[in-house]
């Protein structure tokens, strides 16, 4: 009896310490939830949502400061996955970050680029190479499609381009026909059936 | 980290079409040079000399012999197409503005 009950607390003892000193050892630094917030968030650091950057952006979500609703580029499907995540009912993009559009990457027009800098010092990610007076090029797989770089550069040579399509980037179209449509479709293919 | 360890540094060369950034991991003391041959992207783009180019590290010129940071990116530069000088004298007989931010102040004379 008395060494059931010294052996189990001598375990709990153990167990206990062990405990203690993980929650000390491997603490995790900043709130689980904003690095579950930011996971969502498409990482363009563009700043439409009017936060400096997307970690800004999921750290204020985390407050209750910001709306899910201000990522364009992350469009409907990263709205609805946080809400998921927070537990809220997912609502439609905020028309004043911006539409939703299809993905892009800056090109630079290399006969007209003079070399002056202005958009690598714009651009969050690093992914404009270049230096003074020399050639300046997007690396495509860096390029957020953020859209930063276009307004300063002084002469207009930066567009964005669609990203080229290969086999990773590939995805189902969507439906073409809308719910509604098909609804009104059914009846009709019904009566031409007899 | 100890002063013995590797350090981690990129290489990275760009056509309009075709970029390639190359990973290295190198000794504490590795010149740019050194770098760039460590990495072999002269194999990769038949017309690159990197040995002529100009060369930096993130956007700054610098020389060959500098020697290189945890996590620095090598870069090799090409030269420019244009003139600046000449694109400046285009756009100036074209009536369009020349400066930061050139985009919006000529949408913003169009609408006047």
């Amino acid at each position: 009896m008395l060494t059931a009950i010294l052996a189990i607390s001598l375990l709990a003892l153990v167990f206990g310490l062990i405990l203690g000193l993980s929650a000390r050892y491997f603490q995790v630094e900043s709130d689980p939830i904003v690095d579950k917030i930011d996971a969502l968030l498409p990482q363009t650091q563009c700043g439409q949502c009017t936060f400096a950057g997307c970690r800004p952006y999921a750290e204020a979500m985390a407050k209750g400061e910001a709306d899910i609703n201000q990522c364009p580029p992350g469009g409907q499907a990263t709205i609805d996955a946080l809400a998921e995540l927070l537990g809220v009912d997912s609502k439609p993009l905020n028309a004043e970050h911006g539409e939703e559009e299809e993905p892009t990457v800056a090109y630079i027009d290399e006969e007209v680029c003079i070399g002056c800098t202005l958009c690598i010092q714009a651009c969050p990610v690093d992914a404009i190479l270049g230096a003074a007076k020399q050639m300046h090029t997007v690396i495509a797989d860096e390029c957020t499609g953020c859209k930063l770089c276009i307004p300063p550069c002084p002469v207009e040579c930066i567009d964005m381009v669609p990203i080229k399509q290969d086999i990773e980037l590939w995805k189902w179209p969507y439906p073409e026909t809308t719910p509604e449509a098909s609804r009104t479709d059914t009846p009709q293919t019904q009566e031409a059936m007899p | 980290m100890g002063k013995d360890d590797k350090i981690k540094v990129e290489v990275a060369y760009a056509l309009p079409d075709e970029q390639l950034i190359l990973e290295v991991e190198v000794e504490p003391g590795t010149t740019v040079k050194q770098a760039i041959l460590r990495s072999g992207v002269s194999g990769y783009f038949q017309d690159l000399d990197a040995e002529q180019s100009k060369v930096g590290i993130f956007g700054k010129l610098t020389k060959l012999d500098k020697v290189l940071k945890d996590g620095d990116r090598v870069e090799i530069y090409r030269p420019l197409i244009a003139d600046p000088k000449e694109v400046r004298r285009q756009r100036a007989a074209a009536g369009k503005v020349m400066k930061k931010g050139a985009r919006e102040a000529d949408s913003q004379s169009d609408e006047k």
